[in-house]
């Protein structure tokens, strides 16, 4: 198979940014005095020198009661209880495994925090945490939801659902975690057949349509799902997808299952899945779908 | 404020490297003209005149002038002149000018500076609406002349931006590149060439004369006398194959068809010779020569071969094959034949303006003259004046501008008149142009700096010094000197050193001129640049000026004057107890000369503080010079003359070869100790940037003549370390011939190096010896008045003992490197001007005279032997006849039947002087006695002679009435 | 023979006798500045400058988990990586990275950059800085350091303030020292001393100075001044960048805020 490569001149590449109406907020930079220091409390992304409060990073400035925060336009992930999340596994530990979750430590899985098979209730062996690298092991990625934080930032996670555990058949996306939307469900089964898992830290899992659901459950063992045989049209339809996103990411807006929907929709009139990498249609489809949700929104 | 345009220049050099550079483009950058209503000038930015007077007959209507290159390159002399005013110089022209010519460029750039010439400079290059890239396959200097033309067309349009028509002035175009003119006319630029502008210039007599003689193209083989040469790039491609060297043209002093190029890689110089071999060398140009095959190398000509041409002969060369043809070697393995070659072309011209003579043409009423400069090495220059009749009798300047190939003698123009022949100023002059030596009257930028003439030290700056006004200090110096700068004092200290010897406290005390002359303002430059005061008989040309050297920084008897100390405790042996140096005030008790302190020495009724002080020290520096000698310092000689100047007249009326007192020695010693001591300080705080003086040990090769004249009178003199030859020089003594040892030692002086300055960093510690005072280390410390280097010394004292703060350029090893090289330039520049100034104040005693005296034979040579008169301290050749004399190579004697003439051997012989050519005068050495029948002269003869030139002496003192009274002598 | 007299001192020929540089700036101008934030999208944070014709880019990854060996229990680890392309100068260099250069100037840019940093925040964690100079015309590591703290901002890394990195060297005119801002490779190898100054402007502190060769201490201070003046300058630039990259990117993403 050969491939096209272009190689465009700095000149000619497209402006990936999609024109909204809406105003611009007040940006602070690092160094800038935001506020005086009098009454209000020092947030992520400021810092307290001379009697001022200074920005530290550049963005906006969020003001919660007293609470002055600037929050910059990217970082890392920074976990919240409750949050989806999709990772890959480091390293195995005792007791627990190291998973990395785009944050800026490596979170924590720990044994007692994964269904085992058996129930839930069941007491940890010895035997389990020798087995702990047959349930998951080195590169593994898995989804789970954010327990607890500890005191250094670093997150605790949870596979005690049905929902959440290894992934086994599909593609992981990176994206800045900024432009993940936070929303109740992280969970989405597409209209087009897709499943798509948007992590709150910027990892994106977009899987085939589960043909035989909770075949796990039922199983003693917990081993690979099997590798199954998806047929070309899924892997197609997944491509597109991802580059959906990929679009969409392009042009710095948010990620739910909404605009991820709506760019889907959009991109079809494009027959080839390897058109969507071109800029120009990544552009028209992130501009298009921009326009729906405007719709919506006015609506 | 600028455009952010990013042109990118590529250049190639070596190995092909791609070279981006940026190039701005600006909108804030002025036209300078006060016609100008477009661009925000401030008041004093306005350089150009608003309705400039037009001076050309050609162009009635006002206009500014903007220069070519070329005509830069070529007219700077007109330029100079104060005549051409409101133009333009483009940074374009600028910048070619700097790469073609620093000297020119130099030249430029103080015109630009000159306020009232309102040269205007204009940054083209950076201006947006002049640069222009250089097209695909453009010539860089076709691009050039369009960018000249494209800021000529600009100047033009920006003038008449709101501006009533008729009323801004317009642009005119000087270029003598016939194509450039040939385009800008097609673009409606107005252009002449310098030429046609120039002579139709009015009110300015003389501007003609300094306009530049137009060059014809190489190329251009019409009437050609010489071969053409190569072009650069093919001088560049044959000295990259090997074919053709590069090398510096030196033309023989004695033979105009003859020269010489010392190249790489060549033991020999490249012999030179004929018209065609030379091919337009000028001494001096970098040149390129093609080695002939060994089979047509020569030897060189020993004979003197003048161009005698007394009119301009017309383009024609002489009978070359006439003149060579003792040259084709007779032998193999003869041993002076040389390599031979020939100029092929020329790199860089070295050109400078030379002084000399008109020689008149011998058409009445003709404008194109000869000039004959003074500088033999130099071949007659073509000029074109009208004032020939005015300037046939005076010294005058001319300047080299070409040397076409149809041309028997290369081009030049008059620059200007120095005075009339034989006017002793005009002499001197001469001889310090001819020398580089700076002698302008001081600026006013640089008087500005002096303090006021009736400066008193002020009480805060006695307090920060020690004060010695107490002490009992004295100088001793020659008669009739006013820039004293160094007096001496001594004492003995109160009880003894372990050793139960004498403790005696010795000082030497510095005029402090480095108060006065404060780092980087114009007094310094300007000392720097001079870096010595030349003295020429007569007359002294100042590195600082008078109220500095005579006054303030003198250090006068009973005047308070501010001081750096030396003092050193010393046991009576002379051994150095302790040093300490640090400014003072001092007054001393009394300026004495040599012969003074000399008597009050020996004059056992006085017993004064002075006397005793002089005695100590006295005593001192006799021990002091034992030990030096015990060290293996050379004592060497070389006559000096001093010569009694007619007051009136200021001309040489007695010559006598200077005395040498104890008391010259005792100041000497001392002088020696302080500049030692300040050289070790020195060297140990400033490892990297001391200025410190060494001086070589002269390679044995040297020796080589000196040692074999001296086996021939029966010494066998050791030269392998200088303590071993002091030692034989101190034995080498022949009873009844006092003078003899003297002689040696004079002889011996012409085998040494010279001393040179240089800066510590530069050289590694073993090479700081200096071989003559046989130290270690040395430096100059204690005559800041009149040399440079002790001012440098003296600063770099002071900021090591903390009493003054260093400054950057004081520091910089390379800033240090470049002022010893001009310090070793202009003091060996001094010394040629001051021997010039003695050979000429002695043709001037020797005018009037004829003497006979007893000489001594230097050096025997293969047509003369060169004799050295003692009485007089003068030397010269005494020429011999080949058909009476037979020379023997090996033993380095001439022989007459049977009398020898070796050296050493002592003669008789008259002197008087030939003024048969204007120039060069010289005086003319004839033997007397050993008599040889039909050579020698008889002592009848001479006293006639004696007698004619008294007459003459008459007449002319009728003739020239005394004139020069307007100098009154500082000394 | 003659000589004149003029000591070439370093830097001589610098400045024209209009004052203007050989590029056509005057003494206290920058060079051209353009920048660009955000260029990859695989580092959490990068950015493009052009200070002239020296051409840097800049990635930071992190913070992310240290490695043990580096970790610290109370500071990140910053770890900066310089080097050159290999088409970047005149001559084309043997190999990019490697060289006591290239390890020197990785050690100083590490240095420089800790001290902008809000390290305390990040314990255990580490923060990776490569730098890839893509042509170098004179000041690489200014321009360097200047992408770095763009990348930084670009990567939402805690800073003091902006950390802005400037040259200046000396030059004469009339005599007078005349200080040169931000110094092309001409000027730099045209001998004299090129003071490196890495400054946070706004504070008002100094976070690296650097000397490529002995200046003499009288001049210290005028050089300094201009380079402090050019930081200054070149922080504006880069504030303008930052807005920018900020009015761009911000469009779709600020309804996070209202949660």
């Amino acid at each position: 198979m050969t491939s096209h490569v272009k190689i465009r001149l700095a000149s000619e590449r497209v402006n990936h940014s999609v024109p909204t109406n809406r105003e611009l907020p007040r940006f602070y930079t690092p160094g800038e005095v935001v506020t005086g220091m009098e009454d209000f409390m020092r947030g992520h992304g400021t810092y307290a020198s001379d009697d001022c409060l200074k920005a530290s990073v550049a963005g906006v400035m969020q003001k919660v009661n007293k609470l002055i925060c600037v929050r910059p336009l990217k970082n890392r992930y920074v976990g919240e209880i409750g949050d989806v999340v999709v990772g890959r596994v480091l390293e195995v530990q005792q007791r627990r495994w190291k998973v990395e979750t785009n944050s800026r430590l490596d979170s924590v899985l720990q044994l007692s925090s994964v269904n085992l098979p058996g129930g839930e209730l069941r007491r940890r062996s010895a035997e389990d945490e020798q087995m702990m690298r047959k349930h998951l092991q080195e590169g593994d990625l898995i989804s789970a939801e954010v327990q607890s934080v500890f005191s250094d930032g670093s997150l605790s996670l949870h596979t005690r659902s049905l929902k959440y555990g290894k992934l086994s058949q599909g593609i992981l996306m990176k994206v800045f975690p900024s432009l993940i939307k936070r929303r109740k469900n992280h969970f989405h089964n597409l209209p087009c057949g897709i499943s798509v898992i948007i992590g709150n830290n910027g990892y994106i899992w977009i899987s085939p349509p589960e043909q035989n659901n909770l075949v796990e459950e039922e199983k003693d063992e917990i081993v690979n799902v099997e590798v199954q045989c998806i047929s070309r049209s899924d892997r197609e339809t997944m491509a597109r997808v991802r580059n959906c996103i990929a679009a969409l990411v392009a042009s710095k807006m948010l990620l739910d299952d909404t605009s991820i929907m709506f760019a889907y929709e959009e991109s079809l009139k494009y027959d080839n899945v390897k058109e969507l990498l071109d800029p120009e249609a990544m552009l028209d489809v992130a501009f298009l779908t921009q326009h729906r949700i405007n719709n919506v929104l006015e609506e | 404020m600028w455009t952010t345009k990013t042109f990118l220049t590529k250049t190639k050099r070596g190995n092909i490297i791609k070279i981006v550079r940026e190039h701005y483009l600006r909108d804030d950058l002025l036209c300078g003209s006060a016609a100008c209503n477009t661009c925000p000038h401030k008041d004093d930015e306005f350089v150009l005149d608003g309705k400039p007077e037009s001076i050309c007959s050609l162009y009635s209507y006002p206009h500014y002038l903007i220069l070519d290159t070329n005509v830069v390159l070529h007219q700077i002399d007109v330029l100079e002149e104060d005549a051409l005013s409101n133009v333009i110089i483009l940074q374009t022209v600028l910048e070619e000018v700097k790469h073609q010519n620093t000297a020119i460029y130099q030249r430029l750039l103080e015109i630009i500076a000159n306020k009232k010439r309102k040269f205007y400079s204009f940054v083209n290059e950076h201006h947006k609406d002049t640069y222009i890239e250089r097209n695909p396959g453009e010539k860089q200097n076709d691009r050039n002349d369009r960018a000249i033309r494209k800021a000529a067309a600009w100047y033009e349009t920006h003038l008449s931006i709101n501006s009533v028509v008729g009323q801004f002035p317009k642009i005119v175009l000087l270029t003598d590149d016939e194509n450039n003119r040939k385009i800008a006319q097609e673009e409606g630029i107005v252009c002449c060439s310098i030429k046609d502008y120039v002579e139709n210039v009015t009110g300015f007599i003389g501007l003609l004369d300094k306009l530049s003689k137009n060059v014809a193209p190489e190329a251009c083989s019409k009437d050609a006398l010489y071969p053409a040469h190569l072009t650069p790039a093919q001088i560049h491609e044959g000295i990259r194959g090997g074919k053709l060297h590069q090398g510096t043209f030196r033309a023989s002093r004695d033979n105009f068809l003859e020269g010489t190029a010392v190249i790489n890689g060549f033991e020999k110089p490249i012999l030179l010779q004929g018209h065609s071999g030379i091919n337009r060398a000028v001494d001096g140009d970098s040149i390129a020569v093609e080695i002939f095959p060994e089979e047509e190398w020569r030897r060189p000509m020993d004979i003197v071969l003048e161009d005698k041409a007394d009119d301009d002969p017309g383009d024609q060369l002489e009978e070359e094959a006439v003149l060579l043809k003792n040259t084709k070697p007779v032998e193999k393995g003869d041993d002076e034949i040389t390599p031979t070659g020939r100029v092929v072309g020329i790199i860089r011209r070295k050109w400078r303006q030379y002084c000399g003579i008109l020689m008149k043409s011998k058409f009445p009423g003709a404008t194109r003259h000869l000039f004959v400069p003074a500088e033999k090495r130099i071949p007659r220059v073509r000029i074109e004046t009208r004032q020939s009749d005015v300037l046939a009798s005076q010294r005058i300047l001319v300047a080299l501008d070409s040397w076409p190939r149809n041309s028997r003698y290369p081009l030049g123009h008059f620059v200007r008149a120095l005075g009339k022949i034989g006017d002793k100023n005009a002499e001197n002059e001469v001889i310090l142009l001819e020398h580089d030596v700076p002698h302008a009257r001081f600026s006013e930028a640089v008087l500005a700096c002096l303090p006021p003439n009736d400066w008193t030290i002020p009480e805060e700056e006695i307090k920060k010094r020690v004060d010695l006004r107490s002490e009992c200090i004295c100088s001793v110096d020659p008669p009739g000197c006013t820039d004293i700068d160094d007096a001496l004092h001594a004492k003995a200290l109160p009880g003894n050193t372990e050793d139960g010897l004498k403790r005696y406290e010795v000082g030497v005390h510095i005029a402090d001129v480095t108060h006065f002359v404060r780092p980087n303002t114009a007094l310094d430059k300007e000392a720097a640049n001079r870096s010595t005061t030349v003295y020429l008989v007569g007359r002294r040309i100042d590195m600082v000026p008078d109220l500095l050297s005579s006054n303030l920084c003198s250090l006068r008897g009973g005047e308070e004057r501010l001081a750096f100390s030396c003092v050193w405790e010393v046991d009576e042996n002379a051994n150095i107890l302790h040093t300490k140096f640090h400014k003072s005030v001092i007054k001393s008790a009394a300026a004495m000369t040599y012969e003074e302190a000399q008597i009050a020495i020996d004059d056992k009724s006085r017993n004064d503080a002075i006397v005793s002080s002089l005695r100590i020290l006295n005593a001192l520096a006799k021990k002091l010079n034992r030990k030096r000698l015990d060290n293996g310092a050379l004592s060497l000689s070389s006559p000096e003359i001093r010569f009694q100047i007619d007051s009136e007249t200021h001309d040489p009326v007695e010559v006598q070869a200077k005395k040498i007192l104890d008391t010259n020695s005792m100041v000497e010693e001392f002088m020696l100790l302080a500049n030692i001591s300040v050289a070790q300080r020195l060297a140990a705080e400033f490892p990297q940037c001391a200025l410190l003086r060494r001086h070589p040990a002269p390679p044995p090769a040297n020796f080589h003549t000196f040692l074999k004249a001296a086996k021939q009178q029966g010494f066998d003199l050791d030269v392998s370390t200088n303590k071993a030859f002091s030692k034989s020089l101190d034995a080498a003594v022949i009873p009844g011939r006092p003078f003899f040892n003297t002689l040696l030692r004079i002889m011996a002086t012409r085998c040494m190096q010279q001393a040179q300055y240089f800066s510590s960093g530069s050289k590694t510690v073993e090479e700081y010896y200096h071989y003559g005072l046989a130290c270690p280390i040395y430096t100059h410390f204690t005559s800041p008045i009149r040399r440079y280097a002790d001012v440098i010394v003296h600063r770099l004292l002071a900021a090591s003992i903390g009493c003054d703060v260093t400054h950057a350029t004081l520091l910089d090893t390379k800033v240090a490197n470049s002022v010893c090289d001009n310090l070793n330039y202009r003091h060996r520049q001094a010394q040629y001007a001051g021997r010039a100034s003695v050979t000429m104040n002695t043709h001037i005693l020797f005018n009037k005279r004829v003497e006979v005296e007893l000489a001594s034979v230097l050096a025997v040579k293969r047509n003369a032997v060169h004799v050295l008169i003692p009485k007089y301290g003068l030397e010269g050749p005494l020429y011999l006849p080949s058909d009476k004399f037979t020379y023997n190579e090996e033993e380095h004697i001439q022989t007459c039947g049977d009398i020898v003439l070796k050296t050493f051997d002592e003669l008789t012989v008259r002197l008087s002087l030939d003024s048969s050519n204007l120039q060069h005068r010289k005086l003319v050495f004839e033997l007397v006695k050993p008599h040889i029948p039909g050579f020698s002269v008889d002592i009848m003869e001479v006293e006639d002679s004696k007698a004619e030139t008294e007459k003459d002496q008459k007449k002319r003192k009728e003739e020239t009435p005394a004139k020069s009274s307007k100098k009154s002598k500082k000394k | 023979m003659s000589s004149d007299f003029n000591v070439k001192r370093p830097g001589l020929e610098l400045l024209s006798s209009q004052g203007l540089r050989l590029d056509g700036r005057r003494p206290n101008e920058l060079r051209r500045i353009q920048c660009k934030l955000g260029v990859f999208t695989q580092p959490d944070g990068s950015a493009y400058i052009e200070q002239g014709n020296t051409k840097v880019l800049a990635a930071v990854y992190g913070p992310h988990q240290a490695a043990k060996s580096k970790s610290l229990q109370d500071s990140v680890v910053i770890n900066c990586q310089y080097s050159m392309a290999t088409f970047s100068t005149g001559e084309r260099k043997k190999r990019p990275r490697g060289g006591r250069k290239s390890e020197a100037i990785s050690m100083q840019l590490t240095q420089a950059i800790t001290t902008a940093i809000k390290k305390e925040l990040y314990p255990r964690s580490q923060i990776d800085v490569y730098l890839e100079v893509l042509q170098a015309d004179g000041g690489a590591y200014s321009a360097s350091v200047n992408a770095a703290t763009l990348a930084l901002i670009d990567a939402g890394i805690p800073m003091k303030a902006y950390l802005c990195s400037c040259t200046a060297s000396i030059a004469w005119k009339d005599g007078k020292p005349e200080p040169l801002v931000d110094v092309s490779h001409v000027e730099e190898s045209a001998g004299g001393s090129v003071l490196t100054v890495s400054s946070l402007p706004s504070i008002n502190s100094v976070a690296w100075v650097d000397m490529s060769q002995r200046l003499h201490a009288d001049y210290l201070s005028v050089v300094m001044k201009r380079a402090m003046q050019g930081c200054r300058d070149i922080e504006v630039i880069l504030d303008k960048a930052v807005r920018e990259h900020l009015g761009e990117s911000w469009t779709m993403s600020d309804d996070a805020v209202a949660i």
